[in-house]
């Protein structure tokens, strides 16, 4: 009795498929959602990184090359990756300590703590800086003690790697927090009846529990640490071949309407973003495919048995 | 090795997880931790271990007074609930992890752990998944690899956390089967902690049966089966009735509103059904449901005085008696344990047949 009733006319909306899930949109409305998104995509992400290329090689890739090698440039190449060198480490060991505490320990003051690691993340950058002039400058609070012991912060380099490491030290605890707590103490309790010491349980077992999200961290920081524009400028001073970073220096070389020089030196700061994003996706990228395999054989084993 | 804990007080936060408690576990014994959670039994387990540390109170293995001294300094095997295997490493690293953290003084060569880490493969029955992930094996492959990792060191005590506590039914069974041979083979003095008393009365030596941070009752699953020491042992280890009521010389008159009466327990397949009232002793109840798959029959019905009372029947004398639904019936109780003074404080026992 059931084949009659496809060959009647009057119950074809009724036998005609619905084959788009429940929680799917019509086409309609999916080609609307997803033409937004790129055009927005494309006016302020892609179309302001294809200017900085194109701007950066306007004159040529001689001009471009030249504006690269200039003594200045070179020195804020420099300072920035000194500083990133300085503040990427020391961010590394804080983040994995302050995380270590939040993750794996009860404590008073715990949320008061994980507020405070945040605290770069909510507030400006500029104030960021400023702290530390109101700190070490010459009329701040251990300006003069500074100032008779010939030690200059402020519109120096330790001033810049201070400020650059202020705004950075969130990212390493920030991924890193949610990792430990999820991962518990049993492992490591597991490693210490076992007899490994306390630093054999952290290298051995803890630090390769959590190498992706660490790495993930570091990334980030990284990243930050190169680009950070508002807290280093406030302590730089702009000191030609002295205290500029990359990104002070683009600044100085717009200001100056040489837009060449200032466009091939962001290129190579949008060049390290591409890179980073590129690693970051590389890294998930790694970490989902490993998790997906062991899912994969853990179910292939679950179907043999 | 022998374990003595003496006195142990542990107070976490507002919560007393142990009063006081004292256990030796003798040489060579399999012991079981029985209890219901947060009875206390895992916290004395850790404190064993030297995961956790005790307020008061101390702990002995063989007699020598090791309190204070830290967990990797015990040489004890542990192995937790959820197996806690190392998710980074292979099967056999993990097994192989213990004996390559030992200091350079006594850490055996490379091809002694070798051959170590495939002696104990061999034993847990798994040589051929030594280079899997955790997450690549069963549940039941993961506690035996945990159990392997544990026996590794060659503790000289042997711990275990709910061993098979997130299995499933058919896998503790034989696992647990095996724990039990193992233990014969290797002989080393073993508790374990479980919530199931069927676990504990089939695998262990002897029973420490825990209750609220105390211990209510040790001995062998005998002992603590037949000669329970309190309501609660009775009531923990299988299924029980339980009725209030007042004990005049041999006479036992059932009040459910009896407040300052005895506890009468009776075991449900210590329970028969019969059609006519006999001259022992007796009452009435009408039957409310049937549940006859399985070994014994299990019959929910309703006592004279109003309270569901469970009974069991072999699958012969039920077919015998072709009872049917809401049919009014006798119970007779076989057997009945009688606590006196019933309220907790308990200070006696009679055993009515």
């Amino acid at each position: 009795m059931g084949g009659t009733i496809a060959l009647n006319p009057g119950n074809i909306s009724a036998t005609r498929k619905v084959t788009r899930r429940a929680t799917t949109e019509s086409l309609a409305v999916r080609w609307t959602l997803i033409g937004a998104t790129v055009m927005f995509l494309g006016i302020f992400l892609f179309l302001p990184l294809a200017v900085v290329f194109a701007q950066a090689f306007e004159k040529g890739l001689a001009t471009y090359w030249a504006s690269l090698r200039e003594p200045d440039a070179l020195a804020a190449i420099r300072l920035t990756l000194l500083a990133a060198g300085i503040a990427v480490p020391l961010n590394l060991v804080f983040g994995i300590a302050a995380a270590w505490a939040i993750g794996k320990f009860e404590f008073v003051g715990k949320s008061l703590l994980i507020t405070l690691i945040d605290l770069p993340f909510s507030v400006s950058p500029v104030v960021s800086g400023l702290i530390y002039v109101l700190l070490f400058g010459l009329q701040g609070l251990m300006g003069p003690w500074l100032a008779r012991h010939n030690l200059q912060i402020i519109f120096a380099v330790p001033g810049i790697v201070l400020a650059t490491i202020f705004v950075t030290f969130p990212f390493v605890a920030h991924e890193l927090i949610p990792v430990l707590q999820a991962q518990g103490q049993e492992e490591e309790e597991a490693a210490l009846v076992l007899g490994a010491s306390g630093w054999q349980t952290f290298f051995r077992v803890s630090l390769p529990n959590c190498k992706w999200g660490l790495l993930y961290g570091v990334i980030l920081c990284n990243a930050r640490a190169m680009g950070e524009f508002g807290a280093v400028s406030v302590v730089s001073g702009h000191i030609r071949g002295l205290t500029n970073t990359m990104p002070l220096h683009v600044e100085i070389l717009y200001n100056q309407y040489d837009f060449a020089a200032a466009f091939a030196v962001a290129s190579l700061l949008a060049l390290l973003a591409l890179v980073t994003l590129l690693v970051k996706t590389a890294v998930e990228w790694r970490a989902r495919r490993q998790a997906a395999q062991l899912a994969l054989w853990s179910a292939q084993e679950e179907a043999k048995a | 090795m022998s374990i003595e804990a003496r006195n142990i007080t542990k107070q976490f936060g507002q919560f007393a997880a142990l009063h006081s408690v004292s256990l030796e576990i003798p040489s060579g014994e399999l012991v079981a931790l029985l209890g219901p959670s947060g009875s206390g039994k895992t916290t004395l387990l850790r404190i064993i271990a030297g995961l956790e540390f005790a307020d008061s109170g101390t702990v002995r293995f063989d007699g020598e007074d090791i309190t204070t001294v830290q967990a990797r300094d015990r040489k004890v095997g542990f192995v937790f609930q959820h197996y806690a295997l190392f998710r980074h490493m292979t099967v056999f690293d993990n097994i192989a992890f213990g004996l390559r953290v030992q200091p350079r003084k006594w850490r055996r060569s490379k091809e002694q752990i070798h051959d170590k880490v495939h002696e104990l493969l061999k034993l847990i029955q798994l040589k051929n998944l030594a280079g899997r992930y955790p997450s690549q094996l069963s549940g039941g492959q993961r506690q035996r690899v945990a159990l392997a990792r544990a026996l590794a060191v060659e503790p000289s005590v042997l711990l275990l956390d709910e061993p098979f506590g997130s299995l499933d039914a058919k896998v503790r069974l034989e696992l647990r089967r095996w724990l039990r041979q193992l233990h014969d083979e290797v002989h080393i003095t073993s508790v374990f902690v479980t919530h199931d008393q069927e676990e504990a009365l089939e695998v262990a030596d002897r029973i420490a049966v825990m209750n609220e941070g105390k211990i209510e009752q040790v001995g062998s699953p005998d002992e603590v089966y037949h000669h329970p020491a309190s309501p609660f042992v009775y009531n923990f280890l299988g299924n029980v009735n339980l009725f209030h009521g007042r004990l005049d010389e041999e006479r036992l008159s059932i009040d459910e509103k009896a407040a300052s009466g005895n506890l009468v327990y009776v075991r449900p397949h210590l329970l028969d059904i019969h059609r006519q009232a006999t001259n022992g002793s007796h009452f009435r109840a009408t039957i409310k449901h049937i549940h006859s798959a399985g070994p014994l029959v299990k019959i929910e019905a309703l006592a004279e005085w109003g309270a569901p009372v469970h009974v069991e029947l072999s699958q012969e004398r039920f077919r015998d008696l072709q009872l049917a639904k809401n049919e009014a019936v006798f119970i007779i109780p076989r057997e009945m344990k009688v606590f006196r003074n019933g309220k907790g404080t308990f200070d006696g026992e009679n055993t009515i047949h």
